[in-house]
């Protein structure tokens, strides 16, 4: 890393200082070096300061540069001597960078700032701002532009970034300005803005830390959406979002934007001291507002005074100040005050396209189950019949039969079974112990179990007390010769014993369903010298093979223990629904005995009814979705911000802990950077105000780096989140000054500032050839070329596929998952269903984000834990693997292979191409992919099997094949 | 910044070199580069080639376990003495409670020839005892799980910075071109966790995403999206594979963009990981004595057991960094049937697989750590004498060990006081773990740095660290 790192340093000085006729640069060429070198030790941070000497500032380095000293020290070969020492782990300067710091004293030792915290200015340009200094960079090298790139290739960039979505195959080419201003006109550019933005936000839909509870601020998701497609002024956006509850007359809207600063994770945990949580919320504020507008490591002065920067450890406090008398206490989950009473304009859409779906469905799930009338009566007829034929009385139907098998305990008990299938427990009384009962059952399929406690000498358990407590029960299967066992899952337990379910006590039957040992099944209460009976529903109806056993486990693991059950039996159904669900007969013995019950018997039948269980699972799933926009649709509490009555007092915090309290501070700015606006309050507003000031010097150049950076995929800093002392310099730092004053100029206006980039020669340049001499393109020799941010990725999937469900705004929706990764994470506490119909094609933007686990399909994005604007790229297998198999990108496939068999099928895989990459196949391309769809056609068509499988014709899954391939090209994942 | 520039001129400079057509040769030699670590690492010669990290989440009772103090009898019931507390935070849960003493309620023996202290609740790990060593002096800054989770492995309280695991994964890159260099498994349980194990805790933080650590699940895609649907045939999808290969490549012969070679290369790795994960985590080819080994849970999949037997297949496979979770180690109540389910998961597990790593003479070089965030406090929680008492957090001690990888077998660091409160010996922070774990894989901690933010972070700190030097071979 050291390596890369000076390697890189290097390249940069030689960028920046190949002209030796001009006297040295302080800020450019000599203060990086002590930085790197120095400051550590001899920076402002007093604590860590040695030898009492400062070499930040020009008074503390006077002495020592007049009298050579300095020199003297970084040159000598004494190990004792030399600077840095050997124990800093940094290497000794080498020649050239002695040599420039000789000149630089030689030359007076002129000092001054750094660069970022001079004010930008604007210089004379000729032509386009962008190209003029673009041009003149490349000039000193002897280089210059690549072409223009070719028209799809510019089609494609520009769509991608101005709304995230790729140009529609359909549209027409109309000319270039236009259509850039039709980009930045569009709906989608707003979204494709707040991604970027939401990312910085750290915005997710839940609180993040233990129990991670769900949050309602997505109306501040649409709040930025609105204000980048309003092109809000970026002063006004910030105002607002720091402080608009302080605003005269402030609008709902205006107070929503203050969500901005409550999108930090919260902890709920439970020891948790809420102070320290409070504390923690204000110093997350402070640190994303340095990352995100001033581009500095305010971090880093949490626990001590900055190294590098010239900002203190009581200006970190200060700035504390002005968020710390926020109406809050540190807590979480639903009482995270101040809240938001806000009903969004944006949830009705959701709830429209929810009743549409459950209006679909209903009507398929009265036919399905009036459809079900003539085979149940067909099925109860034959019940009937089989009852009376049977060779014993029709009266001794029985639903259950007794499980027989072989039996063991873990710790010791005696356990044998008698004639009747009874367990006898006898021989050593261990505290706890758990019973194993082994089966090779012989009945075609189970649906439920049913355990029998049986009094014996008038008490249920072998425990002084004569109660036994049942902890929890495993239903197991193993196959013989197999060395491993599955779990069967039981969905449901009833007893004939019914107590108030209270959590973590014993008494409830459901409680051994849970492998938690502090709660499970006992009867106390009830007369102990009678049986007790529960049922368990298994969640499918389990079918054994003939060399599968059936393990049922008893575990007795109370913390009193000396409960162990004395006497059970265990019994077997292969009764769906009420058989397995109610104690007392089961419908079919009923039945047995002349009594028709229609209810339960037809609920009994259904259950084994495919076509209306599929019609109840689409329609149950569309009810639930709309129960769920409804009330999303209400009044929702947004946590926003809101002043309490009586500030608090701020003080330093020693070493950063939260209650080490120091000095107190007042609310202040650092005044390196800017000084306070004239006649504007201590507060929030007035925050802001010094934020936007025209003499702040940070927060244009860093906004104006975010957006290149969005633009070019690396910004004129490539630390985007740095412009301190370590962070690197710009690249082009006259043009980016003439960018960043010139968006001030003209009122914070983004959408002009987009548009001066894009319509630069520069951004409309070639991609694909690259420099040798400059491999990251830090001179901008070639256009733009980086792998798109995943959820463009799916973004342009499904638009290109035409599954794009455009609106914009509402409550957030659950794209596809593999199953169960929510349920890992919180041994299921949480479960996630996708969205049900079109809102299942919404974007990215719209999709639920769990703190705690983000959505799977995205990679390399922010985590949305803390504030993230630098942007990472990598190229894995994983990711391969997800753009494979991921199921939108599988609907998205077969989606755009409806599309090709609706056209001619010599167009077909042209089509295909317009649509993914917006442009024609070449000759040697279109071989390639008719090779592969022949392929795929010749074994679909020879194993139609295959194709059910892909719910699909053999032409439909043959066609999906090549649509994955297209969707999974480079060119088709690139921004090029 | 997506990619270091050298890097980026690597990879450009052998795209460059190959000219029109990527040859296998080039392929294979590009696919080294990309498993190479740091060329500066290993700082020395290593003693583990690989770690095992049995991470038990909730902060498991050392009092219970490891930490035996027969003096406390005298204490039952008595209230803390503040000399011992010396102003201790506690959390909010038991804040406004009497902090009286409750003895350890386990019987311990002294186990194997180093006469190591174990508990009856750990009865397997008793017989391995003389291969383990045990650290009692332990002790973190973070009194609730998640900071003290997020502390003990990637060094900070805050989320945000690459879990051990991740900064190993980059330092020293892979052994097994098929498998990804950090793998993580977690537990199976049925009841709902109250820590939920944040995916942070493997995250590569401000590394590179691609070392974060891979979850293997326990499911039909025991890695995320690794299957293909139902329907497709493997030959079909090797055929799709080529093609885009094929199509990949016209692209990169007019663009010589790096980055589609790289893509070629992980689509095909990803097409083998599609047969070396299942094969992986097939269990059907161990034998039932391996089972026996590690006991009747070892056979149902997603098990710690079954897990603990996946751990040593991986090591077999040259995995770099393999972390088992195992939750629920919280008790704050009833610890007769709430510590000891967690024993009865893990101990007999635990104990096989340093047997079988000692069998297959994998012990030597793979270093095995056991322990959890942080240990619990001498004070009952809830009615002491009850056997409702459970214990609350406590950060000031706590108990690991570790085997094999170099570490002294049969020995016991560091002591606490009389209440099991205070370190008395030889403290050993979280940080000088983690200097201690590098320093096994030959790397020296100080000079293991990346630069984030303007900062030049490593896995230790800021503040100082040391590397527990005595249990080392």
């Amino acid at each position: 890393m050291v390596l890369r790192m000076s390697k890189h340093l290097l390249l940069l000085l030689c960028l920046t200082a190949s002209a030796a006729a001009e006297p040295v640069s302080f800020s450019r060429e000599v203060l990086p070096l002590l930085s790197d070198n120095c400051l550590a030790c001899h920076g402002q941070d007093e604590s860590h300061r040695k030898a009492d000497l400062r070499l930040d500032t020009q008074e503390g380095a006077r002495e020592v540069l007049k009298s050579g000293d300095f020199i003297d020290r970084i040159t000598t070969d004494d190990p004792e001597e030399i600077m840095p020492p050997p124990k800093s782990h940094k290497p000794k300067l080498k020649m050239e960078q002695v040599a420039l710091l000789k000149r630089w004293i030689a030359e007076g030792a002129v000092w001054g700032k750094h660069w970022s915290l001079e004010k930008p200015v604007k210089a004379k340009v000729e032509g386009h701002p962008v190209d003029f200094f673009v041009k003149a960079r490349l000039a000193k090298d002897g280089m210059k532009l690549s072409p223009k790139a070719p028209e799809h290739t510019l089609r494609r960039r520009l769509s991608f970034d101005l709304t995230g979505l790729p140009p529609s195959d359909l549209s027409d080419r109309s000319n270039q300005s236009d259509s850039i201003d039709q980009l930045l006109k569009s709906p989608h550019y707003g979204e494709r803005m707040a991604m970027f933005w939401l990312d910085a936000a750290r915005y997710s839909d839940t609180d993040g830390f233990q129990s991670d509870a769900t949050r309602t601020n997505w109306p501040w998701r649409d709040y930025v959406v609105e204000s980048f497609n309003a092109n809000k002024p970026f002063d006004q956006f910030t105002l607002e979002q720091f402080a608009g509850d302080l605003l005269p007359n402030a609008t709902p809207e205006q107070k929503l934007a203050t969500c901005f600063h409550r999108n930090h994770m919260t902890n709920g945990e439970g020891g948790r001291d809420k102070e320290e949580s409070r504390i923690d919320y204000v110093i997350d504020r402070v640190n994303t507002m340095g990352t995100v507008w001033l581009g500095l490591t305010l971090g880093c002065t949490q626990c001590h005074t900055h190294k590098f920067d010239p900002i203190s450890h009581a200006d970190y406090y200060s700035l504390n100040a002005f968020f710390n008398s926020i109406d809050e206490d540190g807590s979480a989950g639903t009482k995270a005050n101040p809240y938001l009473s806000y009903q969004s304009p944006h949830a009705k859409h959701a709830v429209d396209e929810a009743q549409k779906l459950v209006d679909v469905r209903k009507p398929i799930e009265a036919n399905a189950k009036a459809d079900a009338e003539n085979p149940f009566a067909k099925w109860l007829a034959e019940q009937q019949a089989n009852l009376s034929r049977g060779r014993r009385p029709s009266s001794a139907f029985q639903a259950w039969h007794v499980v027989r098998g072989s039996v063991e305990s873990q710790e010791g008990s005696k356990l044998a079974q008698d004639k009747d299938a009874v367990v006898t427990a006898s021989g050593p009384n261990p505290k706890q112990d758990d019973y194993r009962l082994i089966s090779t059952i012989k009945r075609p399929r189970l649906t439920g179990l049913k355990l029998e406690v049986l009094p014996q000498n008038g008490v249920l358990s072998r425990g002084k007390d004569g109660e036994f407590i049942l902890t929890d029960i495993k239903v197991q299967v193993r196959r013989k010769g197999s060395s491993q066992i599955r779990d069967v899952l039981v969905s449901g337990a009833v007893s004939d014993t019914k107590v108030e379910g209270k959590a973590r006590e014993y008494g409830d039957v459901k409680g051994t369903l849970d492998d938690d040992p502090r709660n499970g099944w006992t009867t106390k209460g009830f007369p102990k010298d009678q049986p007790h009976t529960a049922l368990y529903e298994l969640a499918n109806p389990l079918v054994l093979e003939s060399d599968e056993e059936l393990i049922f486990e008893l575990k007795q693991r109370s913390t009193n223990g000396d409960a162990n059950i004395a006497k059970f039996r265990l019994s077997a159904t292969d009764q769906p629904g009420p058989a397995v669900r109610e104690i007392g007969p089961a419908p079919l013995e009923n039945l047995a005995q002349g009594k028709i019950e229609r209810e339960r018997l037809l609920a009994q039948f259904l259950e084994d009814y495919e076509p209306y269980q599929l019609a109840k699972a689409s329609l149950d799933r569309a009810n639930a979705q709309l129960k769920e926009v409804q009330a999303a649709a209400g009044k929702l509490n947004v946590m926003v911000l809101a002043e309490r009555k009586e500030p608090r007092d701020t003080h330093v915090l020693v070493r950063g802990v939260w209650d080490k309290k120091g000095d107190v501070v007042q609310r202040d700015v650092p005044a390196a950077i800017a000084p306070w606006p004239k006649d504007v309050a201590r507060d929030r507003l007035g925050l802001a105000k010094w934020i936007t000031s025209k003499d702040n010097p940070l927060t244009a150049r860093v906004f104006v780096n975010h957006v290149w950076q969005m633009l070019f995929g690396a910004g004129l800093v490539r630390t985007p989140d740095d412009f301190g002392l370590q962070g690197q310099r710009p690249t082009h730092p006259e043009l980016l000054d003439w960018l960043a004053v010139d968006f001030m100029e003209h009122g914070w206006d983004v959408k002009r500032l987009i548009k001066t980039i894009v319509t630069s020669e520069t951004y409309q340049q070639a991609s694909d050839r690259t420099d040798p001499s400059d491999p990251s393109n830090l001179l901008l020799s070639r256009g733009p070329r980086f792998r798109l941010p995943a959820w463009m990725i799916r973004d342009a999937a499904l638009a290109s596929s035409g599954l794009l469900n455009p609106a914009l705004g509402g409550p957030p929706v659950r794209p596809h998952q593999p199953e169960g990764v929510w349920e890992e994470i919180f041994m299921g506490r949480f479960t996630y269903e996708p969205s049900q119909g079109a809102a299942q094609h919404r974007r990215t933007l719209y999709a639920f984000w769990r703190r705690s686990i983000a959505p799977t399909f995205l990679f390399d994005s922010a985590q949305r834990r803390v504030c993230e604007v630098a942007m990472t790229r990598t190229n894995t297998p994983l990711q391969a693997l997800t753009l494979l198999n991921d199921e939108t990108m599988m609907e998205a496939s077969q989606a755009l292979a409806k599309r090709m068999l609706a056209a001619k099928s010599e167009d077909r895989l042209q089509l295909l191409y317009r649509a993914v990459l917006t442009r024609q196949a070449t000759a040697k391309e279109l071989a390639v992919l008719q090779r592969e769809l022949d392929r795929a056609l010749t074994h679909y068509r020879a194993h139609p099997e295959d194709a059910r499988k892909l719910q699909a014709t053999p032409e439909l899954a043959a066609h999906t094949l090549v649509a994955s391939l297209v969707l999974n090209l480079d060119e088709a994942i690139t921004h090029e | 910044m997506s990619e270091s520039p050298l890097n980026t001129t690597r990879r450009y400079f052998l795209g460059q070199c190959t000219g029109v057509s990527v040859g296998a040769m080039a392929l294979n030699s590009m696919a080294q580069q990309d498993m190479m670590g740091l060329p500066s690492l290993p700082h020395f010669a290593p003693k583990a080639k690989r770690v095992i990290f049995l991470t038990q989440s909730g902060g498991p009772s050392q009092i219970e376990l490891f930490d035996h103090k027969p003096g406390l009898m005298q204490w039952a019931g008595k209230e803390l003495p503040e000399s011992v507390r010396q102003g201790q935070r506690l959390t909010t849960m038991t804040a406004n409670q009497k902090q009286l003493i409750l003895p350890g309620i386990t019987n311990f023996s002294r186990c194997g020839q180093s006469g190591a202290t174990i508990s009856e609740w750990l009865p397997h790990l008793q017989g391995v005892a003389d291969d383990l060593c045990f650290i009692k002096s332990m002790t973190t800054d973070q009194i609730n799980h998640a900071p003290a989770m997020t502390q003990f492995l990637t060094g900070h309280q805050l989320p945000g910075r690459p879990s051990m695991g991740a900064w190993i994964s980059y330092g020293l890159g892979s052994v097994n071109r098929n498998l990804p260099d950090y793998l993580v498994l977690i537990s199976k349980m049925q009841r709902p966790s109250d820590q939920p194990l944040y995916d942070h805790y493997w995250g590569s933080g401000f590394l590179p995403s691609r070392y974060q650590g891979v979850k293997l699940r326990n499911s039909k895609d025991p890695v995320l999206y690794l299957t293909d649907p139902e329907g497709l045939p493997r030959h079909l999808r090797r055929g799709m594979l080529d093609g885009l290969a094929e199509l990949n490549q016209m692209r990169f012969e007019q663009t010589q963009d790096p980055e589609i070679t790289t893509r070629i290369r992980q689509y095909e790795m990803a097409y083998r990981m599609q047969a070396s994960v299942p094969e992986l985590t097939d269990l059907s080819d161990e034998p039932d004595h391996v089972f026996e080994m590690y006991g009747p849970d070892s056979r149902r999949a997603g098990s710690y057991a079954a897990n603990c037997i996946l751990a040593r297949r991986l090591a077999e496979r040259g995995v770099r960094f393999i972390q088992l979770f195992h939750p629920d180690w919280d008790h704050h109540s009833r610890l007769p049937s709430w510590c000891t389910a967690r024993c009865r998961d893990t101990d007999q597990p635990s104990a096989a697989l340093i047997k079988d790593l000692k069998q297959r003479g994998l012990l030597d070089d793979t270093l095995v750590i056991w322990g959890g965030e942080f240990g619990r406090g001498v004070a009952g929680q809830g009615k002491w004498d009850s056997p409702e008492a459970g214990r609350d957090h406590h950060p000031r001690c706590f108990t690991m060990w570790m085997a094999g990888g170099g570490v002294k077998p049969g020995v016991t660091y560091g002591a606490t006081d009389d209440f099991s409160y205070n370190v008395a010996e030889k403290p050993v922070h979280v940080r000088d773990l983690h200097a201690t774990v590098m320093h096994q894989l030959g790397i020296d901690h100080e000079r293991f740095t990346f630069r984030s933010q303007g900062l030049d972070f490593k896995l230790t700190g800021v503040e100082s660290a040391k590397v527990v030097k005595d249990v080392l071979t």
